[in-house]
């Protein structure tokens, strides 16, 4: 990896290989999806070289566009849905330039949790880390733009 | 007599005279009305803007409304996309130092100003 992946953060040099030793490194082609909204989520993802891009399908004069919502970076994880129910894929990802990625199936990480509860609990944490900054962004720009849309209610 | 009734004669044409011109010199202005060139109602001059070499002016839409120049949807795109880039920005300095002055900061995204 050239960067600390974010989900196995705070594991020790032994646990991250034998966590990695369970994924599949995947290359996605410039312009190609990794995976598309409402697909079933079996895998999650971390970004090893280039970038992935997140993407949500917005009406734009009349035409469905694709427009993005986040970047995700080297070392970064994308793809949490395939461990939080209903197991569904909420964004489009799509690679702007090729990018490879390691896969991780739920039911490997499932069946490597179980063994070692301890890294269970990090990846967990680190998990949940993700998804609160996550939360945390969105909650902050709606609220942005909502103060953008009582502003112009009371102008 | 003659020479009476001559100057009876000439006093009564001097003194018409001097009406004639004392009437003509107590006219009103205001009774004379000068051709005025006709007034046109000056176009409202926009503000001038920096960087905007060109401005073009909106036409007349449906209903009267001045209608909005239509972006290039390409363009349009990546407005939304740099938006929301400084949108993320922006929210990414309140998480780290949450403050109601960082939450309400004024976006600098040209896609809302």
């Amino acid at each position: 990896m050239y960067a600390e992946p974010d989900l196995l953060r705070g594991l020790d040099p032994e646990e991250v290989e034998r966590a990695l030793a369970f994924g599949t490194r995947i290359t996605v082609g410039r312009g190609s999806e990794l995976f598309h909204l409402g697909d079933p989520a079996d895998r999650l993802f971390l970004v090893e070289r280039g970038r992935i891009r997140l993407t949500l399908p917005m009406q734009v004069r009349g035409h469905q566009e694709d427009v993005l919502v986040e970047e995700r970076n080297p070392g970064q994880t994308v793809g949490w849905s395939a461990l939080i129910p209903p197991y569904r894929f909420t964004l489009t990802a799509t690679a702007p330039l090729d990018t490879e990625v390691i896969a991780l199936s739920r039911e490997a990480l499932q069946q490597h949790f179980a063994e070692s509860p301890a890294v269970g609990y990090a990846i967990a944490l680190n998990l949940a880390s993700v998804i609160g900054q996550r939360l945390q962004l969105f909650q902050t720009m709606w609220l942005r733009e909502m103060q953008r849309t009582v502003e112009l209610r009371c102008a | 007599m003659e020479m009476l009734l001559m100057g009876v004669c000439l006093s009564l044409l001097g003194l018409a005279v001097a009406a004639l011109a004392f009437n003509a010199a107590t006219r009103p202005e205001s009774s004379v009305t000068a051709p005025q060139p006709e007034v046109r109602p000056v176009q409202a001059v926009a503000a001038p803007r920096f960087f905007a070499d060109a401005v073009i002016p909106a036409a007349a839409g449906p209903g009267g409304h001045p209608a909005t120049p239509r972006v290039p949807i390409e363009a349009l795109l990546l407005q939304i996309e740099n938006h929301v880039r400084l949108e993320q920005a922006a929210a990414e300095s309140f998480v780290e130092y949450p403050t109601a002055a960082l939450l309400h900061s004024k976006t600098v995204s040209p896609f809302v100003n």
